[in-house]
């Protein structure tokens, strides 16, 4: 076994400077969170509140409980949020990878593939997500799926279905075509082989996929925003909203929803930082 | 001799609209019982071969015949035709016995007789201690123990194995050979053996078919077919190192008997006649270990030493000459020669082959002895 290298003072430093802008921003949203309305902005800054409180965290279900505090404006709680937020990433994020399994296999496996795959693939990637947001809403406004869960949901699978496709593709490339045919020699249709070889044995990857596709739904703001108006809600959307006429940004409010929506995020992130790593490579090991 | 049990009739596979024909007409016969190896370097269209024979690719043409019916219109999993990988193929999310279970689940058979052939394989394999193993847990033997096993389960009519040794270290190949030699024998399959390696080929096989270009290009006995090749291929392909290929032609001067070569030539002896010496270009096979090795005065062809390969109890002398590479066979009981050193090259008179330079096929010649003026001792250094 090699020893593990041994690192310069300098890599040292600037592993440390790169350690502390990481995690900078996630000290400042979790002490935001706990700082009551008149720490949120003082000046000078307050870095650890000294009467730490959790009247953020009521007021995000409990609008009114700010008002202790002499804030008011915030008019709406964040339950419907976070409820659209489960409806729409969860949904979105099962569509697309469910079809993208599908189109995975189809592509790895049975697809003639050129050096124009990944291209053609990915390219609804490529666009600035505010270009195609405006046809989205006019098309939608037209058939009436703006302010809709099916019509965030269908713009959620669209812009993830490359991803969710290009990663399980990766997958399924690794996998050994003879697995398959060994099933097939058994006596297994080449749905059943899939069914019941291909995909248990990619059964990691289609957590990662899934749980990263789950990741980019959960955080999405713009077409949320954009498809949005009185019936649906998302997290993303909700954070925004907590800028008002009377009481300017309400910071630890935003930071509270923040951090729950973070949550999610962080305890799935650490159970698949592994396969994420080789996720996020998008195929790049082997095409 | 047994009936046919495989009949490959006219096979033909061409891909990209034909540019690359990787199986060109082969006919072969497999008789009941028989284990027969396809042997020839990769891309010769063995495993293309297979994966007709089990279904998996269809062929442009020809015909597939079990039992004298054509298989081709019969999906892969209904063949009755098990197909070892040479990566195994071996199900790692599933255990030992769901490995060795899966063919006859596919078939719905009732679930105690599962039991028992998984069991009965199990002992025959020596994996009845693993399975409840996990089989990622399991090492390279294990896992084509496993490989086979599954396929056997089923009962195949056939068994195809795809270079099955391949992937394993040299200790285990050696074990896993005697191992495919005892279920054959215990078994008596039929058994279509793809292998590259002609050492696996000759000691597990009763027909070695040799094959080359999508051709196969002679199918013969295993006990025959290094004594006897049929073809130039063969002759260079069978071997270690292969037979010495030399072009030439023979004539009569001066009332005796000549193999001319363009760097050396050799009178052959008194048995030869005007009526058995083949006309035109011929190449002459002669194998290493039939030539010997002696000072250069005293044999009519000599040359310099370029390599001297130890190769256990025997090495191989690569000798030039002239743009002629010879290799001979010796004991490293002899004294061995140096690289730069001259010497002689001696031809044992009771063994050389003539295939014809045009067709590259084998001519039978009655008694030809090669006459190099030594006495015809394999003379060593």
């Amino acid at each position: 076994m090699t020893e593990p290298k041994k690192l310069t003072p300098l890599q040292v430093v600037i592993l440390l400077v790169a350690l502390i802008l990481s995690l900078f921003p996630i000290f400042w949203i979790v002490m935001t969170a706990i700082k009551p309305p008149t720490d949120w902005n003082a000046s000078p800054a307050i870095w650890i509140p000294s009467e730490p409180t959790m009247i953020n965290f009521r007021t995000l279900f409990d609008p009114d409980a700010i008002r202790a505090y002499g804030v008011g404006g915030v008019s709406q709680a964040a339950t419907s949020a976070v409820i659209g937020s489960i409806i729409a990433s969860v949904t979105a994020t099962f569509i697309s990878v469910t079809i993208g399994l599908f189109s995975a296999i189809g592509i790895s496996r049975y697809a003639k593939n050129s050096k124009w795959t990944p291209l053609i693939i990915l390219s609804g990637r490529m666009f600035i997500p505010a270009a195609i947001a405006v046809p989205f809403v006019i098309i939608f406004s037209n058939i009436g799926l703006t302010d809709t869960y099916t019509g965030l949901i269908a713009i959620y699978v669209a812009i993830t279905l490359p991803f969710s496709t290009w990663m399980l593709k990766s997958f399924v490339d690794d996998l050994p075509r003879e697995i398959e045919e060994a099933a097939m020699i058994d006596g297994r249709s080449r749905l059943m082989a899939h069914l019941t070889v291909t995909i248990p044995l990619i059964k990691g990857g289609l957590f990662a996929t899934t749980m990263f596709i789950f990741i980019l739904n959960w955080s999405e703001f713009l077409f949320a925003l954009v498809l949005s108006y009185s019936n649906i809600n998302t997290i993303p959307v909700q954070l925004a909203k907590y800028v008002t006429a009377t009481a300017g940004t309400l910071y630890g409010v935003q930071a509270a929803l923040a951090v729950l929506a973070m949550l999610p995020l962080i305890i799935i992130g650490f159970y698949i930082q592994g396969h994420l790593a080789r996720g996020m490579t998008f195929g790049a090991i082997k095409q | 001799m047994s009936k046919p049990k495989l009949e490959i009739v006219a096979l033909r596979k061409v891909y990209d609209n034909g540019a690359v024909v990787a199986v060109d007409n082969i006919d072969l016969t497999v008789f009941a019982g028989e284990t027969i190896a396809l042997l020839g370097s990769s891309g010769c269209g063995k495993s293309t071969t297979l994966n007709m024979i089990v279904g998996m690719e269809q062929p442009t043409s020809g015909d597939i015949h079990v039992d004298g019916k054509s298989i081709l219109n019969i999906p892969p999993g209904k063949r009755n035709i098990g197909l070892v990988f040479q990566d195994y193929a071996v199900f790692t999310s599933m255990t030992v016995y769901k490995n060795l279970a899966f063919g006859l689940e596919v078939r719905k058979k009732p679930r105690s007789q599962i039991r028992k052939a998984v069991h009965d394989v199990a002992e025959l394999l020596g994996l009845s201690e693993r399975l409840s193993t996990s089989a990622r847990e399991l090492g390279g033997s294990e896992l084509q123990r496993v490989a086979i096993g599954r396929t056997l389960v089923t009962q195949p009519d056939i068994l195809l194995l795809d270079e099955p040794l391949s992937n394993l270290e040299a200790e285990s190949r050696l074990a896993m050979r005697k191992e495919l030699r005892r279920l054959q024998q215990e078994i008596g399959l039929t058994i279509i053996y793809v292998t590259h390696d002609q050492v696996e080929a000759l000691s597990l096989a009763d027909r070695i078919a040799v094959m080359n270009a999508g051709k196969i290009i002679q199918a013969e006995r295993t006990s025959k077919i290094c004594q006897h090749p049929g073809h130039v291929f063969v002759a260079g392909f069978l071997g270690s190192p292969p037979m010495n290929l030399f072009q030439g032609r023979f004539r009569l001067q001066d009332g005796n008997f000549l193999f001319e070569h363009n760097d050396f030539s050799l009178r052959l002896s008194s048995a030869w006649s005007r009526e058995s010496m083949p006309n035109g270009w011929v190449i002459l096979g002669v194998s290493p270990e039939r030539l010997g090795l002696v000072p250069r005065e005293k044999a009519q062809v000599s040359g310099v030493v370029s390599r001297v390969e130890p190769r256990g109890p025997e090495r191989v002398v690569t000798v030039i000459v002239g743009g002629q590479v010879i290799n001979v066979l010796t004991s490293t009981a002899a004294t061995p020669p140096l690289v730069g050193d001259s010497i002689g090259i001696v031809f044992d008179p009771e063994e050389f082959h003539v295939f014809n330079a045009d067709s590259n096929l084998r001519i039978e010649l009655p008694e030809a002895k090669v006459n190099h003026g030594e006495p015809a001792n394999r003379t060593r250094l």
